[in-house]
């Protein structure tokens, strides 16, 4: 590299220093201080004594960490697959509609959940979900009394509960991103595939699909990371019940710091929190790439 | 298309990327080595004072947001006595405060007086005062102890019951039974019952003629109330709880009542006598429930009592839960609205003038009641606040009256650790009433928390 690139370099950094100093000081700092901290026992305040491996053990020891972590999993399921299912259909779905008031209306109905605070939305729902809620109205009006239950304090149905509320917020999301993808889409290309005499169906997997790649994987990495770190909107409906069903990551690492003091504990928890995220979103990151 | 642009990107970061981490973890070395700052300061004062002089001072209250009321109208009463002292009432929501308390007493702008919900590592940190000169010089060492042993803290930090004052109060929460008076008549239901077994014949009874027996909170505890009534009844003794609630070394609540316990309240669960729902239900919508008339009974605290006097006089009624047998001992859950005074506070001498006066002003003492349904205890011969006949706020404080002579008064099992209301209580009981756990396993689990969080 010649000297012009080299003070290019330097300026480059110049540039970026205020931007870094800043990340450094309230992302770096922190998150490698809790990497610190993960392998001591203190309790925020006082002394801290140094334990190794203990929490890191306890981790993958103690049945209800265990349990949070594959809760989480276990939300993937409604906050990323159906949300992006969902979204493809919505989205195509909206493509179709003459630009004008119904569509504007859909498109900000699917969006709403993503500007309501999630405290706010988790509360709502208790209110739908409850033993006199909307749901089970809904549910004895067409005659399916039988299933209305209190479906947050149920323990077969208190996580999925949780989880149709992650695609209920979700679902927006991923709709307008979608849609937007779509708008860049070439129209030529819907062009030829028709006169190839592709139908709908065909033209959705041949041109929409592959069109929308670089969309997809956004939608499947901002839901995951939503999945594994999801908290508010478990704290507020549920508060972890009944009994362990919808203890997830961050309720866990909520009770162990602020609850327990045991913020050795919960740091470890939330630095494996971390690595699980990104080990399983990079290799997603891959599917950005054109074959 | 833009996509080729990703590659160089990517193998750039790749390049900086040690770099960041060596830069964050020479930060990190510069931030000093092990976590923790080590004792904070001093916690008993070296000389106290009685006397507030003259000079302006404005005390710091922290309080929990619904008591806001009450201690506005005590701050007021506080002041037309001492004319140099304002206090300023702040809040936090109950939840809110629990978890930033230490933070909130370890910072430079730590209050004077705060509500504390759970003493937990605060002793042992040294982030509150003890109280004891205090006691001394303001005579609470010639009232009723039994009204600070929840308070009371062990040097460990962790032992309660024993050892310096951390924490005193306007007031006591009090627990028992709510019914509703219309219901009750349908059922002949005429007097509390005088014992269980009476008590299980009104359940059986208002179930048969089509009424929920109990309304009750299971989303957050309120069905521990019942199991913990249940166990001191089958133990004859509140010893059992009590030491475990006092964390007394080797205290084990897996005992033969608390499994009988166990299975009492899950044959309730099964019978019916519990809404189907229970578990999805919270302390906000319980009392909106009984008050809409959707239950016979209603296990909960005095705090609920100003609620439901202004839902109607005459239509709901308090009795405390009854003994095993007729003539026996009578026990119930209390706690105190602690306060306790920050080691920072710039003014621990108004601070304790104005916990002296809460306990011991009439007024104060009446606002207590009135604005915070709690009831005050202090000194034998303290004013005795004034209720409307046939209230159920006047119902508790003559229960809590009676008991705080008879010594029938036991913290809740819920504060016995600061987490294991969320860890095992709460949990286990949802479990316990859904019979997804036996009730021996019930108190295994209880116990085995208890020892993990005490473990640690």
């Amino acid at each position: 590299m010649g000297t012009r690139g080299r003070r290019h370099h330097w300026s480059a950094l110049l540039w970026i220093a205020p931007a870094f100093l800043v990340y450094a000081g309230f992302v770096l700092v922190p998150l490698l201080q809790s990497v610190q901290y993960s392998f001591y026992d203190w309790d925020g305040i006082g002394v801290a004594t140094f334990t190794g491996f203990t929490n890191w053990v306890d981790l993958f020891t103690q049945p209800q960490l265990v349990r949070a972590i594959v809760d989480a999993f276990v939300l993937i399921a409604f906050y990323t697959v159906l949300p992006v299912g969902l979204g493809l259909i919505a989205a195509s779905l909206i493509r179709e509609l003459k630009p004008g008031p119904f569509s504007t209306v859909t498109r900000a109905a699917l969006f709403v959940p993503q500007v309501i605070p999630l405290v706010a939305a988790g509360i709502a729902w208790t209110w739908l979900y409850s033993q006199s809620g909307l749901v089970n109205q809904v549910l004895r009006a067409v005659g399916l009394g039988g299933i209305a239950r209190a479906w947050l304090g149920d323990f077969a149905f208190a996580l999925p509960a949780v989880g149709v509320i992650g695609i209920w917020v979700m679902l927006g999301f991923c709709t307008v991103l979608l849609l937007s993808g779509m708008g860049k889409i070439d129209p030529t290309l819907y062009e030829a595939a028709r006169l190839d005499g592709a139908g709908r169906f065909h033209e959705f997997f041949a041109v929409t699909l592959p069109g929308l790649r670089q969309e997809i994987v956004v939608c499947i990495t901002f839901t995951i990371v939503a999945a594994l770190t999801s908290f508010d909107i478990i704290q507020v409906s549920t508060q972890g019940g009944p009994g362990f069903q919808t203890i997830v990551p961050g309720v866990a690492i909520y009770r162990l710091s602020f609850l327990d003091q045991r913020v050795g504990q919960a740091s470890a928890l939330a630095i494996f929190l971390t690595i699980l995220v990104l080990a399983v979103i990079l290799p997603i990151q891959r599917l950005r790439r054109e074959r | 298309m833009h996509h080729t642009s990703h590659r160089p990107v990517v193998a750039r970061s790749r390049r900086v990327l040690p770099l960041v981490a060596a830069g964050a973890v020479a930060l990190l070395a510069l931030a000093g080595c092990a976590p923790g700052s080590g004792g904070g300061g001093g916690s008993a004062p070296t000389a106290i004072s009685t006397d507030l002089g003259t000079k302006p001072v404005t005390l710091d209250v922290m309080v929990t947001t619904p008591d806001v009321t009450l201690f506005t109208a005590l701050g007021k009463a506080f002041t037309a006595e001492h004319s140099n002292v304002t206090v300023k009432i702040e809040s936090q929501d109950y939840t809110a405060l629990t978890t930033n308390i230490a933070h909130l007493l370890s910072g430079t702008d730590a209050p004077d007086v705060v509500r504390i919900a759970s003493f937990g590592n605060l002793v042992k940190d040294k982030l509150v005062t003890d109280l004891d000169p205090y006691a001394k010089a303001y005579g609470w060492d010639k009232w009723p102890q039994s009204q600070f042993a929840s308070t009371r803290i062990a040097s460990d930090g962790v032992q309660r019951g024993s050892g310096a004052l951390y924490g005193v109060g306007p007031g006591f929460g009090l627990t028992g039974v709510y019914y509703n008076t219309a219901l009750a008549a349908q059922i002949g239901m005429t007097a509390a019952p005088k014992d269980l077994a009476g008590f299980e014949d009104l359940m059986s009874k208002a179930k048969a003629a089509g009424i929920l027996p109990f309304v009750q909170n299971g989303k957050d505890g309120g069905t521990a109330y019942l199991l913990q009534n249940l166990q001191m009844d089958y133990a004859g003794s509140t010893t059992t709880v009590q030491d475990w609630n006092n964390d007394k070394p080797g205290a084990n609540i897996d005992t033969p009542d608390t499994v009988k316990a166990a299975q009492t309240l899950q044959e309730w669960a099964t019978s019916g006598y519990l809404s189907p729902d229970v578990n999805a239900v919270d302390q906000t919508q319980a009392p909106g429930q009984f008050t809409a008339g959707g239950g016979l009974f209603f296990a909960s605290g005095n705090w609920q009592a100003p609620g439901l006097d202004s839902a109607g006089a005459g239509k709901f009624g308090f009795f405390l839960f009854p003994p095993l047998k007729a003539g026996g001992d009578y026990a119930a859950m209390t706690a105190p609205d602690t306060l306790a005074v920050p080691s920072k506070a710039k003014h621990a001498a108004a601070a304790a003038a104005f916990l002296d006066f809460i306990q011991t002003n009439k007024q104060a003492r009446q606002d207590t009641v009135d604005l915070g349904g709690v009831v005050p205890a202090g000194p034998v011969d303290g004013s005795t606040p004034t209720t409307k006949d046939g209230s159920v706020v006047g119902a508790t404080v003559t229960a809590f009256n009676s008991l705080l002579k008879s010594n029938g008064l036991v913290d809740f099992m819920a504060n016995a650790t600061a987490s294991i209301n969320v860890n095992a209580i709460v949990p286990q009981t949802q479990l316990l009433i859904a019979n997804q756990v036996t009730p021996d396993d019930y108190a295994k689990a209880l116990q085995a928390e208890y020892t993990r969080e005490l473990g640690q």
